[in-house]
Parts: C-alpha cells; structure tokens; sequence
C-alpha cells in the first residue's frame, strides 16, 4: 500500500516465497474475529494523517461545546474599556510571549502598548485570544462562531450525500430522457451564478441563520451530483453491474449495493470539499453584510470581521483564520484515511 | 520504476516552473522600466492623487445623488457661487447679484469670459436649460424639490406636473443677465446657489449627445478649473487635466487631479504609505496608528445620524419609552471608541457647524442640548413608561444598513441599551439601504439607525423632515405646534423676518427633541490623511464635501 | 456526434432562457425598489418607474426585455451608474474580468497539475504531505486575507508589484490579483488530481501500458493523465464560475473594475437591468463551459461517448 507501484513486483517475489503456517493464522485471525467496523476502525488507525484529522476534529468540536463556558466572558459581551487588546495568558506571559503587549507599527514610529496595564482592573484580566474592537472576548467568540461553522459543514455534507448523490446517481443510472431532464434542470440552477442565488434568497428571505442554511442547501449539492453522474456512468457498463442485473437485481440495489459502494470512497473526498465551500459561501456572505446576524459569530463572519483591523491589530484575525485552516486540514486528512479505509480497489494492495 | 516516477515528476515539475517564471521575468523586467519612467514624469506634473470610495454613480449635474459624483462634478463644473474655505458662498460665474428689496426677486450679472470647453461661452441660458431640466418630472431628478425649496414661481407646481417647466420662475433676459422670481422670501438662497443641481448645462451640446451625456470624455462639458480626461461610467480610475479655458485659470496650480476608487481602507492606506495617494480616508481602527500623525486630518461632516422610533409601533408612541431609549446609550463611547474617526455625540438634530444665524452665530452656538446620556434618567422614564403603558417588557427591531460602522454601532447601542434599561430587548437587523429604506418607508419597523446629510446651509434641512406626513417622517411622529413652526418658516409668516424665523426653528428644535421624536446618536467626522507636500484642499459639512480648485502639490 | 453537439447547443440556448425567466421571478421577489431613496417623492418614482417601464405586468417586462436583449440592449442602469446603458457598463468590465479570471484558472490548474501529480507518484511521502498541506491551505483560507497578505507583502513591503490595479501596467497589473484568486483553483485541482492519478496509477490497464515497456513522460501524461483528465475536467466547469465569488473579493482589494463587484452592488441597490445582464453572460459563459466539458469528455473517454451516442440517437 506503501507503495503501489512495486506491486506486481512484490507479488511475484511472494509468489515464489515459501508461505509458512504463521502467515496463513494470521488470515484467519482477521477474518474470523474482525467486523467491518472494526476493520474500518484499523484501517483508519493505521493512517497517522486521519488519526491527526480526527483527533483534532474531536478536539475543535470540544472545544466549540466547551471553550464559550470556560472563558468567562460572554460572547456579545462588550466590556467597556476592553477594545482592542491582545492576547494574554496566564504562565505563558512570564516568558515574554502573549502577555498583553503589542506593537503598533504608528506612521510616527513603533508604539509597544499593553492595555492590561493601563486600563482600571486590568491586571487581573486574561483574554486569551484577545478582544475585538468592540471589547469582546475573542476567545469566546472564535469558539461560538466554530459551533456555527460546524453546524454549517454538517449542513453541507447532508444536503450533499442525501441529495447531491443520490441526484447524481439516479440521473447518470438511468440515462436517456430521465438524465436529461435531470441534467436540464440542474444545468438551469447551475446556470445561475451560486453567488445571485445565495444573495438574492438571503435578502429576500429574511438574513439569518435558517436562510443560510436553505441558501447553502439549495446550490450546494450540485458538485457533487455532478461528480457521483459522471462516475455513474463509468461504472454502469462494468461487467459486475452487467453480472448483478442478470441475476436479478433490481435498480435501487444496484445503485446502492452494488456501484455505491465503489464509488463512495471518491464522493465522500468531494463532500469534504463542500465543507469549505458552504463555510465559505456563509463567509462570503459576511463579507457582503448579510451572514449571520450581529452579535452571532460564525468561523467566517469572524474573519471578515476582523480582517477589517488585519493592518493594525494583526492578532484578532489570526484565532479564525486558524480553527478555520485546522478544520479543513484534518477533514482532508480524515477523508483520505477514509478513503483509503473504504475503498474495496484500495483494499486489495 | 522508482526511477521513472522521479524522472517524470521533475519534468512535469519543469514545465509548469518554466510556465510560471516566464510570467516572473516578465513582471519583474517591467517594473524596473515603469519605476524609472515614472519617477521623473511625476515631479514634473502636479497631479494630485485622491482616494474615492466608491464610483461616481452620474456625471450629470441634476442627476447625481451623491458625494462622490458632486465632488468630481464641481471640479469640472461651476455654478452661480461656490462655497470658500469657510463654507461661505462665493461668487463664481456671476459677476454682480441685485436682490429684490421683498426678497422676492434676485437679478444675476453672469461673467462674460467664461467659456465651455468646446469653446462655447457660458450663458444665462445654460442655467434656465439646466434649471428647468432639473424641476421636470420627467427628468426624474431625485434632487427637483430642492426647486421647492429654492421657493421660485410655480416650482412646486412644475415638479408635480400641473404647469410646464417653462412656467418656472427663471429666465435670461439676455445671455448675461439672469432673473428668478421667488414665491416666498428665501434667506439661504445665495448658498442654494453653489449647490451642485443648479449648475448650468449647455442646451445644444445636450442635444448633440442626448443619452450618452457622461459616459465619456468626449460627452462631457466642462467650464470650471479642471476638465475630465479619462473617464467611464463606473469607472475605477477617473483623470482630470487641468482646463486651459478656464477664466481663473491662473490661480488653479495643479495640472490636474487623478482619482482612484480603493474600496477596502486598508489598501488604501497602504497605497497612501507607498506614495501613490496624496488624500485616503481612514477607517475606524487604523485611526490608532496615524491619529499623532502630522499628516493626520480630522474633518467635520454634516451628516447625522439618528434613530427614528416608529410612533406607530405599540410601545413607541409612548414619549417616556423612546426617552429612556434616547438617553440610555453612552454616545461618547460610541464616537470614541468605536467610530474614532473624529464623529462626536449629537445631543441635538440640528448639526454643529451647518448654518450661521442672523446674529453671525452658528445654530448651535446659541441653542440647547437634549437628550444627553443620562442611564439614571433612563432608567426613570422607563420605570414611568412601565407604568403608563402596563408592560414590563419591550422588545424591538433595530435595522441597521450593511456598513462596517452601522452594524459597529448599532451593536454597541443594543449592548448598552439593554444593560441600562430592565426589560428592554433589542434585535439588530441588518440588511441593504434599499431594502431599509423600503421597510421604513412602509412603517414595518420599530427603530431604524438612519442617517441624513444636509443639502442646504440652513436648520430647515433638517427641521422640515418631521412634518405630519412629511415624505420622510417614516415614524410618524406629529405635534402640531412643530408643523406650525416649520411651514411658517418656509413660505408663512416667520419666513419675512429672519431673526424671529430662527429663534422659530430653536423652538422646533426643542419640541421634537423634549419628546424625543428622534433619538439622535451622532454627527460624523472623517479622519483623513493628507501628505505633507499638499496644501489648499477645502473640507466642508454641507453640499461640497472637498474642492481641489486651490490645491497645491509641491 | 455533429447531430449531438447541435443539439446540445440548442439545448443551451433553452436553458438560458429559462435562466433569465427564473431569475426574472427572483427579482420580483426582492424587496425595494431601485427608486426609494429618501429624496424622491412618491410621484416622483411613480413618474420614474412607468419610465423605464417598471410598472408594466411581470410577463409585458420579461418578453420586452427578452426580446431587447436579443438586439444587444440591456437596458439601462438604475442605480449604481444613473441612466447608462449596462451593454456599455459591460463593455467596459468584462473583457478584464474574463482575462483575471482567465490567468487565474491557468495559474491555478497547471500548479494544481504539478502538485496532484507529484503527490500521486510519491503517494504517502513527504511531498505528497508537502502537496495536501499547500491545497488545504488554498482553500482554507479566505481569498481576501490571502490578497491582502499578498498586497502587503509583494506590494507595499517590497514593492515589486503594482497594488492597486491600473490599466497601463498591463499584465502586471493581475500579477497579485491572479495569484490571489488561483489558490482555490489549484487546491481544488491538486486535491482532485491526486485522487485520480492514484487511482488512475493502480488500475490493470495501467500496469498493462507498463509491461508493454512504456515509461517515463509518456506513461504519465498520454496515459495516466488522460484517463485522471476526466473526472479533473468535471470539477473545472463550476470552479471557472465560482471564481466570481472570489473575483468580487479580490476586485474590491486590488481595486479592479470588473464584474464580480457590480454584482453584488446591484443586487443591493435594486439595479434590475445590471443583475439580470450579469447574471446572464455568467450563466452563458458557464453554459459554454459545461458544453466544451461534455464533448471534451467524448473525445477523451470514447466509452462515454459511445453511450451518449446511444442515448441521443
């Protein structure tokens, strides 16, 4: 699995090898005591990129539940006299790192400030990420906004694997009349940049979380659609679904039993592409003014947010922009392990 | 096979870095070239480089809405007066002004020496062409009223189409001598005169180009000091040369004056840094890095911004409810933490700075404050409401325009609101003007952040917004002694004696704000950087935002 | 295969306008008016809406506006540029819009190629780490923060590359903004590519190609590449539209005058004629696309194009 191409070059030393009475105990073992599961289970933790992808994955989503409690702080909190000031942590100040200080790059020369120092109260005050220019707790926010930004990614994958797939699977199944309807319809909502739909829906409909999430589920899917025809339509004429049709087996079993299966491996990576992409349509959104409403927070509406104080107050955009890029990274990684778990072509190596 | 793998990888791996170093060598061979080429031309040529922050949306005069489509007008254009460095009306085009001894009647002497730029003199018919063009309904110019305001002969009548424009009460007796008719006397009609809707098109070029006028250098006239040499509509980039026909032109230094649309204000400043913009505007944070400056520039600006409380909305049309709103947000926080761009509190509805009285007072010199932050008082007038509306608990909308600062703001007014006043919600709801004005204009809202700049340096600007139906009394809030104050001082009896007229539009003033009509906010400043080689630019609250015409670039 | 692409294209032709009618309906929907501002009188945007026409019924507007456009007239622009015609508005943004979007999908597809394929051939190593970890960060990160870094970097601190956007710099001038725009591109090319290589790298017939003795660059791009091509292909078509996303964004940070930003300042200010113009040479260009995707699709897996012979006659 290593490496795939010195295959047949290993096969055929193993072929000439002698098989011992340990190695034939050893196949047995796995087949007798191993479920699906659990062999999923190994497979993946075999990967150290998926063991990464999902440890952090599990990590973010604690966090999303935990952090907002842990802080003290609210998240729409304004503390008057807390606006502006950077990120302070407790020990980690003693070392000269994160203890409050910045240094802002004036047009008359470079100015270290620490607010922590200056303001009423101060010194006994930790934000650990920092504050927002309206004085609110960035810690807090960054991991309320993560809650929102994962819901928005379950939201995506949904709407992709019970609508985009099955969409594009029927459609490329069975041809003819019926994928060309099919492919008319979402050739029209396609047709129409994603961007009019989304803006267009949210300002009609009223700007909120619920238009959000109907704007991401009525573009999102079609990706993948797209994606789970065309692979339809290679496999289809494959000699095993030739095999299984003489035998009897209806369409739906086919499609779900037979193809699914060989083709989930690739639709599951795409449904990880969806995650940024619906994440970043909800950002975009903020960007434009009308993603989730103030004082809410989503990963995306706090980059934008604070991306308008990038040049100044550098620290502020940095938290989102890493929950963010860590996300994505391990849902990548996480889907490759799947992948490689899944995929029954993989299996074989 | 390992072997094979490498070796391909690189090649494959070459032929996209060949691909993208070409692009490279390019580039980097360009620079070099530009940055010699530029630098000299530059020192030769005074252009001044000025950052806008959006489009200009028209180049016609009596089509244009906005601040940015007037500043780049008024540079190519000139009227009857324009405003000085101290916001006083100055003539322009007219040589000699003879008003009526009743006010009724004003008689223009026009220069004779200034020309278009097609050669063409200016003429006193330029201006009935435009004036009349500007009161016809079917131009369906968003400004027209302001013809009511300027209260000539049969203006209101022309604008909703009972009489022809050519009634109105403007002609040209002869091409240098202007004459308007008044229905009632009008105390800032010289200042109305520099205000961009009343400059002067030229009929026959009109024709010539008919639909097309402003959408090119070629479709465009100009008779002030500069001359537009590169334009489009909706351009990002717009050129303007200095105009060699100008009859001032010797007083005008700049060859000319480059805009560019930057958007995003931390592009902006950055291009300021790098040298390639002499005038950006500065937004909320990037204050804290250049407030000590010496380049750093703090202007005042008309513009108000208020909340309109919907009187009709239950709850709201108790007066003790929106007081206890009114006085229960810290505005001071509000402009300094928050806004930083030199905005200041507005405990009034009449603006600091727009309009000097009879006595060469300004308005606010002599008049009152109201509704000060007070979370005390606050929290009285709501206990009082409580009781006098049998509720304990109110929720309202507030909505709230798109922008970076309005939704700012607004969360600091919910935030504070709520912590001052037990058992008041506030819902922030964000959306585009257009459809906050919709919803305002149809009364389906509670309270609306909103804004209005002035268009006139008088009071009534702003005083006759509040009227029983006025067009943009969207909350409904009415008192009779107001509307009587306020039509008496447009065309009724207060509007022959100035003095009186004034202390008049103070009353108003007190009675809208006493019952907290409007729950007033702030009035906006810009901060703005202007480098240090560049002086003589004009900032003003009313009409003109900025004039370049005595700039100067060393 | 003529009679397919004949109809596909007339096809195309339906679909756009059904396109246009469908977003005609959504604009019904929107709420203001391109004429409420606070200024204008209730007469006044009686008077200005029965002169563009606005008043007429929903279907009067649709047919007169179809059959306006057939002529090459998009009306006029209500708001964000008073009165111009928006064919002008159009003539003046598109051909830069399509040249930044243009660099940037080859920008980003051929660095995309590189990365998946080197990826694919070092499956598992530190490359193929190197690869996932430059495409994740493609798409993890906003394209803005992306082009304000750029800016920041090549622009203002070593002033290697123009800024802001001006015309006379040429293709210099799109040095940045491309760069900007290409990271979704090439990660989602990247990411996809070495999917299909590994696949593609793992089958029989690949071993098949390799036993007949071909090797080096020509397995790889004639045969390997080709056969991954067309499923890379499939994901091209929508990303070349979803660079609008991007290009509004990069448009207001580089300050290009192109169309991803009057976009959404339409849809904003009501400005009907300029929405429905843009909106319509989107869904024309990404109909072209999709049509260019599914011959070339035929020419490069003739199984797909046997059954779609089959299936259209």
């Amino acid at each position: 699995m290593d490496k795939p191409l010195n295959r047949p070059i290993q096969q055929t030393l193993n072929d000439f090898s002698f098989i011992g009475q340990d190695n034939v105990r050893v196949m047995d073992e796995v087949y007798e005591e191993d479920s699906f599961w659990k062999q999923l289970v190994k497979r993946i933790a075999k990967n150290k990129g998926s063991v990464f992808g999902f440890v952090t994955i599990t990590l973010i989503i604690f966090m999303a539940l935990v952090g907002p409690m842990i802080s003290g702080y609210e998240f729409d909190e304004q503390i008057a006299g807390h606006e502006s000031m950077a990120p302070r942590i407790p020990v980690m100040e003693n070392f000269g790192i994160f203890d409050g200080s910045e240094t802002l790059k004036t047009s008359t020369g470079e100015l270290v400030v620490n607010k922590y120092e200056t303001i009423e109260g101060g010194e006994d005050a930790y934000h650990w990420f920092g504050t927002d220019v309206l004085g609110r707790d960035l810690f807090t926010r960054t991991w309320v906004g993560t809650r929102i930004s994962l819901y928005i990614a379950l939201v995506a994958v949904i709407v992709d694997v019970f609508i985009g797939m099955s969409y594009g699977m029927i459609s490329g199944y069975y041809g003819g009349k019926v994928d060309n309807a099919m492919q008319r319809s979402v050739e029209v909502l396609n047709g129409i940049p994603n961007l009019v739909v989304v803006t267009l829906l949210i300002i009609v409909l009223k700007p909120g979380l619920m238009s959000i999430t109907l704007a991401i589920a009525i573009t999102g899917w079609i990706g993948m659609s797209r994606v789970s025809r065309a692979s339809m339509l290679k496999l289809k004429e494959s000699e095993y679904v030739l095999a299984a049709r003489t035998m009897g087996a209806k369409d739906m079993t086919i499609m779900y039993k037979e193809i699914l299966p060989n083709i989930f491996s690739q639709l599951l990576i795409m449904s990880m592409f969806s995650i940024p992409n619906a994440i970043f349509t909800e950002a975009f959104l903020a960007f434009v003014g009308i993603g989730i409403p103030v004082p809410m927070a989503s990963l995306g509406s706090l980059i934008s947010e604070n991306f308008k104080s990038l040049t100044t107050h550098f620290y502020m955009i940095v938290p989102p922009v890493l929950v963010l890029a860590l996300l994505m990274l391990s849902f990548n990684l996480l889907a490759d392990g799947l992948r490689d778990a899944l995929d029954p072509t993989m299996k074989e190596v | 096979m390992k072997n094979l793998s490498k070796k391909s990888l690189w090649l494959s791996g070459a032929a996209s870095l060949l691909l993208l170093s070409a692009c490279d060598t390019e580039a980097t061979d360009e620079v070099d070239e530009s940055v010699e080429a530029e630098a000299p031309a530059e020192t030769d040529e005074q252009v001044l480089n000025v950052q806008l922050n959006v489009e200009v949306a028209s180049m016609d005069p009596q089509i244009a809405t906005d601040g940015t489509s007037f500043e780049v007008i008024a540079n190519t254009i000139e009227g009857l007066y324009q405003t000085d460095s101290d916001g006083q009306a100055v003539p322009a085009l007219v040589e000699s002004a003879e008003k009526g001894e009743d006010g009724l009647s004003y008689t223009f002497k026009l220069r004779e020496d200034a020309t278009w730029s097609n050669g063409e003199p200016v003429t006193a018919h330029d201006f009935v062409y435009a004036w009349r063009r500007l009161a016809d309904p079917d131009t369906g110019s968003e400004y027209s009223y302001i013809m009511g305001i300027a209260g000539l002969v049969n203006a209101n009548e022309v604008l909703a189409g009972e009489k022809a424009p050519e009634e109105l009460g403007v002609q040209a007796s002869d091409d240098y001598t202007l004459d308007v008719q008044l229905a009632n006397p009008v105390p800032y009609f010289e200042s109305l005169m520099s205000f961009i809707p009343f400059f002067p098109l030229n009929e026959d070029f009109m024709t010539e180009v008919g639909d097309s006028y402003g959408t090119s250098p070629e479709t465009l006239l100009a008779n002030g000091a500069y001359e537009v040499s590169s334009y489009e509509p909706a351009a990002t980039t717009i050129e303007l040369d200095k105009n060699e026909e100008y009859y001032d032109a010797d007083n005008v230094v700049l060859d000319g004056v480059d805009y560019q649309v930057i958007k995003d204000s931390q592009q902006a400043m950055l291009s300021y840094q790098n040298g390639d913009l002499d005038l950006v505007t500065l937004a909320g944070e990037q204050v804290d890095l250049f407030k000590d400056d010496p380049e750093f520039v703090n202007v005042q600006a008309g513009y108000l911004w208020y909340i309109s409380p919907n009187t009709l909305v239950e709850g709201l049309e108790n007066a003790n409810l929106r007081k206890a709103l009114a006085t229960s947000f810290d505005k001071q926080q509000i402009t300094d933490t928050i806004l930083k761009d030199g905005s200041v509190p507005a405990d009034y509805i009449i603006p600091d700075g727009l309009a000097v009285g009879p006595d060469g007072k300004d308005f606010r010199e002599t008049s009152d404050t109201y509704l000060e932050y007070d979370p005390e008082g606050a929290k009285e007038s709501l206990e009082a409401a409580k009781s006098e509306l049998g509720q304990d608990s109110f929720t309202f909308g507030l909505l709230v325009e798109d922008t970076e600062s309005a939704i700012n703001v607004a969360q600091v007014l919910k935030s504070q609101i709520e912590s001052n006043l037990d058992g008041v919600t506030i819902e922030i709801e964000q959306m585009p003007k257009k459809t906050r004005l919709e919803r305002m204009k149809q009364a389906d809202y509670d309270l609306g952040l909103t804004r209005w700049g002035p268009d006139y340096a008088d009071p009534m600007t702003y005083a006759d917004l509040w009227v029983t139906d006025g067009n943009n009394n969207d909350g409904a809030w009415s008192n009779a002694d107001y509307d009587e104050l306020v039509y008496s001082s447009i065309d009724g009896e207060l509007s022959l004696d100035d003095e009186a007229r004034w202390e008049a539009l103070k009353e108003a003033e007190s009675i809208l704000l006493n019952d907290a009509g409007v729950l007033p906010v702030y009035q906006k400043g810009n901060a703005v950087m202007v480098q240090d080689n560049v002086s003589g630019i004009d900032f003003h609250a009313v009409g003109l935002p900025r004039v370049y015409k005595f700039a100067v670039k060393e | 295969m003529k009679k397919y692409i004949l109809k596909r294209v007339g096809m195309s032709v339906v679909t756009l306008l059904v396109i246009v009618l469908v977003l005609f309906v959504l604009m019904q929907l929107l709420p203001g008016s391109p004429f409420n501002d606070e200024r204008l009188s209730i007469e006044q945007q009686q008077v200005l809406m029965s002169k563009y026409g606005l008043n007429d019924s929903a279907p009067v507007q649709f047919f007169r506006y179809v059959r306006n456009m057939l002529t090459g007239d998009f009306g006029k622009s209500y708001t964000i540029s008073k009165d111009t015609d928006v064919a002008l508005l159009l003539q003046n943004r598109l051909p830069t819009s399509l040249l930044l979007g243009g660099l940037s999908i080859l920008l980003g597809s051929v660095a995309g190629l590189f990365l998946g394929v080197a990826a694919a051939l070092k499956h598992n190593s530190l490359l193929d780490s190197a690869a996932t970890f430059f495409s994740v960060i493609g798409v993890s990160i906003p394209s803005y923060v992306f082009a304000l870094g750029l800016s920041y970097f090549f622009g203002f601190q070593l002033s290697w590359l123009p800024m802001l956007y001006n015309a006379d710099d040429g293709l210099r001038a799109f040095a940045l903004p491309a760069v900007a725009l290409s990271m979704t591109v090439m990660a989602t090319v990247a990411r996809f590519t070495r999917t299909e290589m590994i696949e593609v790298l793992n089958s029989d017939y690949m071993q098949l190609v390799e036993s007949k003795g071909v090797s080096g660059v020509h397995l790889i791009f004639k045969h390997a590449l080709r056969n991954a091509s067309i499923s890379i292909i499939t994901i091209l078509g929508p990303l070349v539209v979803s660079l609008m996303t991007g290009s509004l964004v990069v448009e207001k940070i580089f300050s290009i005058p192109g169309i991803g930003q009057l976009m959404v300042q339409a849809i904003q200010s009501n400005d009907y004629n300029v929405i429905l113009a843009l909106a319509f040479v989107y869904s024309a260009l990404y109909i072209f696309v999709m049509l260019a995707v599914d011959i070339l699709y035929g020419v490069l897996d003739p199984r797909i194009r046997l059954a779609k012979e089959d299936a259209h006659g």
